[in-house]
Formats: C-alpha cells, structure tokens, sequence
C-alpha cells in the first residue's frame, strides 16, 4: 500500500519539529528515514502509525486518507525502539495480542502465532517472557507481534539500534527477508547509514525535521544533492577542501590546486565553493597531484585508512588496499580522481 | 577463592540483614511478645498488673456459692468468732478495757470460744468486775472477735492459716479452693480464650469486622485504582489537582476528619437538609440507622485508603514505559483493553501491596470509628479492634481487663499472620521476588 504525507507540520508545544514535509512510500518498497538524531524520524514514524496527531497535513494509506483516524484502526505494525513487549506475558501471548484485542478464534490465533513465529524463527521460545530474552530474540519477537495481523504498513523504529554487530548483520538480511516474503511497505527509521543503504530500496536524509534528498543507495551514494547528504553517507566519510571559482576552475591558491569545473561552466570567479573528495578518489592513481604528508594512519585489515594533510593545514581522507604501506610522517604525492568529486557551493548546495 | 565465596556471601548477607531484623524485633516481636504474655491472664483494674493480697469478700462468698461450695463452708466463713486467746487479751488491753475485768476473762474464760455475740456477752455479763455501761462491754467483746471477712492477708500461707482456724471439719480441698479464689492479683489462665470462644458476642463482632474489612477494602481499591487510571488519563494540569483534592481525607487529623463526617451526617447536617429538601427521611445517618451508619463507616474508612492506594497506583501507573501504550494501542486494543490486559497485570504488586496493608490497618483500626459512630447503633457497627480497645483500655463500667483485651488483640496478631501468608501464596510473591537483582 502506498503511503502518501502531503504539507505534515508537528509541533510539540511551541517548537516545531517537521515543518511542511512531503514523503510518498511507494507500494512494497522498503524506504529508510535516515539522519542525525532529534531530527524527527521517529516522530514522522510515529505520525504515520496514528500516535502522534498531526498538527497540519494529510496522510494518505493507498487513496484512503487516514489522518483523522485513531492508531487502533490503521493497521499499521510497530516495531519499537526498545520494543516495548508487554513484560507480564509470555511470547506466545505478546505476538497474539493484536489478534486477542480483536477476538479471532482461539485456534486462528494459535495458527497464525506459530506461523508467524516460525517466520521469524522464534517458535521454540513461545513460552518465555521477555526478561528472559536475549536482545536479538526480543526484536524478533516484536517483529513477530508487528507482523502477526497482516498490516498494511510495517514501522520500524531503530530496531537493530540495540544489537550487537554480528547480530544486527544476521537480523538485517532477516527483516529485510521477511518484508520481502510478505510484500509489505515497510518505513525502517535509522541513524545508521550502512543499515539503511544495505536493506532499502530508497533512503530519505533527513535533517532538522526535513526531507533534503530521496533516492536509491547507489544514487544517494554516488550522486548526493547537498554536502550534508554527501557528508552523511559513507564510511569513511568524504572529505571537503575550501576553495573559489578561478577560470572555471576549483582552485586552492596557496597548494596550487586546480580541479576544472567540467560540466558547470561560468562561475563567476572568486565565488566560494567547496570539493567533496570520497577516500576511494583519491589516493596513487589520479589525474589531479596533490602533495602532502601522512598525518594519520589506521589499518582495517583488508584496507588502510589514511589521513594527508596538506600544505595549507587541510586534510583529505584516503582508503587504499593493504599490501603497500605508508607510515605515519612520510611525504607522499598523490592524486585526486577529478571525475569523481563532487563540488558544492558555499552553503552546500551541489554544482 | 571459590571455596570461600559462598561464605563471605553468607556473612556479607547476615550484616545486610542485621538492621532489618533489629527493627522487626524491636517493633514487631515485642509488642507481639508482650500481649501474647498479657493474653494469658487475668489482669484488669481489679486485679491490679503487680502481685495482690488474699481477702475473702462478700461478693466472693457469693460467686463461691454460685460455683457449688457447700452452705455450711459459706456459712462459717461469713460468721463472727469469739475465741479468747492470748491475742484478743492483749487487743482488749491495747482497747482499754479495765484490767481487772481482762484478766478474769483470762482466768475465767481462757481457750473458750462463742460461735455469736450474744452468747459471749451473755458470758462476760456473769464476770465480777464487768463494765456498767452496754458500750465498754461491746467494746471488751469486739476485741476476740475473729472474722476473715473482708481481711487482708499478704499471702497465701497466712490466709490458709486463717481457713482453717474458722472452719471446723472443711470438706476436702475447700480451703485450697477459697484461698485461690480469694487471690486479688493477676493470675496465668487460658480462660480468655475459653470465654472468647463461648461469648455469643464473639460471632457478631467477627461478622462486623469481616463484614467492614471486605467492604472498605473493596472500596480502596477499585476506587484507588479508579482514580488513578482516571488522573493517568487526564492532561497534566487538571490531574495534579485531583491527586491534591483525593489527597485531604489522608492528610486531615483523624480527629478533625471526624468531626467534618459529624457535620456531614448529623441532624441539621449537610446529608440532612439535602434529604429533606428532597423529601426522602431525613435522620442522624451516622447513628441513626444501621444501614446508614455502616455507610457512613465504610466510606469514612474508604477515603482515606482510596487516597493511599491512589498514590501508589499512580506512581505504579507512571513506571509503565510509554511505548507498551503505544504499542497496545497500535496493535489495536482499545482504551478498556489497554486497561484491562496492559495496565491491570502490571498493577498487580501495588494491589497486593495495598491489599495486605490496607487488610491489616483496617483489622487493626478503630479510632475513626470510634469517633464516628462508636460501634453504634447498639453494637452494630462495633469491629473486633474497637471491642478490644473498648474492653483493655476504655469503657464505662470502669474495669478495664487488659487479659482479655489482650487476648483480642492476640487473635488479631494471629489472624493478621494468617491473611498476610495467604496473599503472598495468592499473588505469587516468590515469582517476584525470586532472585535478588544484584548478587553478591
Ligand atoms: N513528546 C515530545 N515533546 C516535546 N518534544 C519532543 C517530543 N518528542 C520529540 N520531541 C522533539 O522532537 C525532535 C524530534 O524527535 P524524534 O524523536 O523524532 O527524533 P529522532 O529523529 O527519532 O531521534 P533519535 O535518532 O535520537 O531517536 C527532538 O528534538 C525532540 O526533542
Ligand atoms: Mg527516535
């Protein structure tokens, strides 16, 4: 089902958290709210299940609008922060609850239970309570409850924020498994931008309560529309060098630096603008030389992780394979792949 | 290392408890201890709480023949004697009695005795140098007079001493008998029990005071729960202000909240007026009507618990995170479900909490009901509490008996242990409490 918001604003007593937001999930798809925290992600997730009300706007499920309607008639699953499972009943009862409140038969709720457990591969912890979970099988189980009545909308609030590493690689591929098995649109609402950009089929940064991109992975990734989008996304994340416009040129006066503006011609000269260079662009091979010094060096087993600063006291971030090595100190000439660069004006609007 | 771990936990574990246990013999046992000791005596205004003297008093001679002691026994005890012997002529002497006529009746009539007044009068009358005047010879006779009616012996010895001088040929163990009941001290005895247990009074009261306990108890927590999930409900502002308000009857002077009750239900009061401008009976409903005034009693006593349970409810309420709200009502319950399977089941400490507290301060209280309606009409409204208060330490007859309202107040001891076993097998204490949290 697709999901439409149109003009949403919230506020919370006088501070006003989303001003004007526009959104569309598309049917099926598994879109990720990605973005620093306290920027409202949960608040837009909560907005949509019907916890919060909004102040202005519309909320669209399919071509039913659903913003005057309570939590209880959305059909919406939730999957909890902290999960929020009910302590006091065990997880045969947690997951049958939705179906309980609504009064299915007895032997319906115990079918779709343990089908629904078998899903997320629970079945033979049904007699436990919560307390008695690990953390990984705990988000299991609220997934388990969120899923059990078929919703027409899956929310998941930070769900594998809790986990540790192993665990949230294994429950990644599983939710994303799961939402793909069963069709559902999905809103995933992360922090984490490896998770985001490795289960979903499309990313919406968000910052300060608005929307700034929308887009596939592979497009945010390689094509960002603002420097916070292109600062966000990445690990290690890109590095920017401060310059101005010069003959249609990016240029650094005092390295000597010229990065030609190949597809945005006639920038006035002297305007300020800023170079996003990614780790893997730059590094031995390049068209554009820069010299520097190695001013940090990390070894991450398969890649190196270097930090060169240049003359003028800025740094660029390079990964580089391991195998040749440079230490920390040494003097190196290396290249930035001007094809790849991304060029920002000065407040951080892309060229 | 592994070896002594347990037994530096024991040791660490018995000085965590140390404070605890201090507390619980200090406030607990004692008074535990003490009126289990006074249960089992006889102690009143009477009886004094230190040792007594032995005296044989008419009422006694009357409850003796009551139990059966044979009329001739009472009949001696009750009687005079006249015995001249070395201690009447040193009291006829000390009297100032003429010599010479103590020392003929020394000569004359020394070791007899007179069973009655006359007949000895009658004897000194034929003495030489007797008195002229009827006064100084009823004086010389009152010097041998020997009673044991209403004299005190210090003990046991010189009571029995006394028996036996005036009763000639006693029937078997009667002097042992008359000595014991003749005891006005306190004595060890079961009979408390004994009496409790006979006393159709007893079944009344036991039916008052489960009759008041279930009700009030009742009412504290369906309405304590009722406004607590009513304020959890409410927006800030306005909840705040009905904790304060729901607070008053708890923090009022009993004495005071009393008085407001009088105001309340007494003739002319605010129920009254009202009730008659409606033309329904208008009468002084706190004592007026045992209906009434069992209303009158369980609300007084209600209030003030539905604040208490209101209080711990509410915080209970608010420990609740926010999301499993949230999520319940996501996963479509509605607001009574939410109540019912959400809220409820984890409320289930504070109402055994309240409960058990709210069961035994009920069993154990009487004042509020001692200033309102004073167990009235009749007895109506009297609870075991208020009876043993009523008959330890303030009644009207004036003998209080401290052994029996002790031995009440024991029975209340008793039954306050058995309730509090009972709720924690009931609310499964041990689930929630199983393990400590932290281990040492
Ligand atoms: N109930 C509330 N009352 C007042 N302000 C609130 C409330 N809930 C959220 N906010 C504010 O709204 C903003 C957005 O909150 P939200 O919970 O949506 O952030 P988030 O993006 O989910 O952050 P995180 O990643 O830390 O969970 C924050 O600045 C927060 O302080
Ligand atoms: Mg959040």
């Amino acid at each position: 089902m697709q999901i439409s918001i149109r003009n949403f604003t919230k506020t919370f007593d006088a501070t006003t958290v989303i001003d004007d937001m526009n959104l569309t999930i598309r049917d099926g798809e598994m879109l990720a709210l990605l973005g620093p925290s306290g920027c409202g992600k949960s608040t837009t997730l909560f907005t949509i299940s019907g916890i919060h009300r909004m102040d202005k706007g519309q909320l669209m499920f399919g071509d039913r609008d659903v913003s005057g309607l309570p939590s209880q008639k959305r059909n919406v699953g939730v999957v909890f922060q902290n999960y929020a499972l009910y302590p006091h009943m065990n997880v045969f009862e947690n997951i049958a609850f939705p179906l309980t409140v609504r009064k299915d038969a007895k032997a319906d709720i115990d079918r779709e239970v343990r089908a629904i457990a078998a899903l997320t591969h629970i079945s033979e912890l049904l007699e436990r309570r919560p307390g008695q979970l690990s953390g990984g099988q705990q988000q299991r189980v609220a997934l388990a409850r969120a899923l059990v009545r078929k919703p027409d909308v899956l929310l998941l609030d930070e769900p594998l924020a809790n986990l540790d590493a192993k665990l949230r690689l294994e429950m990644r591929s599983e939710i994303r498994r799961i939402q793909l098995e069963t069709g559902i649109t999905a809103v995933l609402v992360t922090h984490d931008q490896v998770e985001a950009m490795s289960m979903c089929d499309r990313i919406a940064i968000m910052k300060k309560g608005e929307i700034v991109q929308i887009d596939t992975p592979a497009d945010m990734y390689s094509n960002p529309r603002t420097s916070f989008v292109a600062g966000f996304l990445g690990n290690p994340p890109i590095s920017f060098l401060s310059g101005i416009a010069m003959e249609n040129a990016f240029s650094v006066a005092p390295i000597k630096l010229r990065v030609p503006l190949v597809p945005q011609e006639g920038i006035a000269d002297g305007t300020q603008l800023k170079l996003g260079v990614r780790p893997e662009h730059f590094g031995p091979e390049g068209d554009i030389a820069v010299e520097g010094r190695i001013a940090f060096a990390e070894t991450q087993g398969r890649e190196n992780l270097y930090d060169v600063a240049l003359a003028d006291g800025s740094v660029l971030r390079s990964i580089q394979p391991a195998g040749r090595n440079w230490a920390l100190g040494d003097t190196v000439r290396w290249h930035i792949d001007s094809k790849s660069v991304f060029v920002f004006t000065d407040d951080g609007q892309r060229l | 290392m592994r070896a002594s771990s347990p037994h530096r936990a024991n040791l660490l574990g018995l000085a965590f408890m140390t404070p605890a246990m201090v507390l619980l013999l200090g406030f607990f046992f004692l008074p535990v201890v003490l009126t289990s000791v006074f249960a089992f005596t006889n102690m009143s205004t009477a009886t004094g709480i230190s040792g007594g003297s032995y005296v044989v008093t008419g009422n006694l001679l009357r409850s003796l023949t009551d139990e059966g002691l044979d009329a001739k026994t009472i009949d001696a005890l009750g009687q005079s004697n006249y015995v001249i012997d070395q201690a009447g002529l040193e009291r006829a002497r000390a009297a100032g009695v003429d010599a010479k006529f103590v020392a003929e009746i020394a000569e004359r009539l020394k070791d007899r005795s007179f069973t009655s007044s006359s007949a000895f009068e009658r004897e000194l009358k034929t003495l030489p140098s007797r008195p002229t005047r009827v006064r100084d010879l009823k004086i010389a006779a009152g010097a041998f007079e020997q009673s044991v009616l209403n004299v005190r012996y210090a003990s046991r010895g010189e009571m029995e001493a006394a028996l036996s001088h005036m009763l000639e040929n006693p029937p078997e163990g009667a002097i042992e008998r008359i000595a014991t009941a003749s005891y006005t001290g306190w004595t060890w005895t079961t009979d408390n029990f004994k009496n409790l247990a006979i006393a159709p009074d007893t079944w009344r009261i036991v039916g008052n005071t489960v009759f008041y306990v279930v009700l009030t108890l009742a009412f504290n927590v369906a309405v304590g729960l009722f406004l607590a999930i009513t304020t959890f409900y409410l927006p800030p502002a306005g909840s705040g202000f009905f904790s304060v308000l729901w607070l008053l009857p708890r923090i009022t002077p009993v004495v005071l909240y009393a008085v407001m009750w009088k105001w309340f239900t007494w003739e002319d009061g605010f129920v009254f007026n009202i009730a008659q401008d409606l033309g329904l009976p208008a009468f002084n409903y706190m004592k007026g009507s045992v209906a009434s005034a069992w209303t009158v009693v369980i609300l007084v006593n209600g209030f003030v618990g539905a604040s208490f349970g209101m209080i711990l409810f509410s915080g209970a309420l608010k420990a609740i995170p926010v999301q499993q709200l949230w999520a319940s009502e996501v996963d479509g319950a509605s607001r009574w479900q939410q109540i019912r399977y959400i809220i409820l089941p984890q409320m289930r400490w504070p109402i055994l909490f309240v409960t058990s507290y709210q069961t035994l301060s009920l069993l154990s209280s009487y004042e509020q009901i001692w200033l309102t309606t004073n167990g009235g009409p009749g007895s109506t409204t009297t609870i075991w509490a208020l009876e043993a208060f009523k008959t330890a330490l303030n009644n009207y007859t004036g003998n209080l008996q401290y052994g029996l309202g002790a031995a009440m107040a024991l029975v209340l001891v008793a039954v306050g242990l058995v309730l509090s076993i009972v709720y924690l097998r009931l609310f499964r204490f041990d689930e929630m409490m199983s393990k400590p949290k932290i281990e040492f």
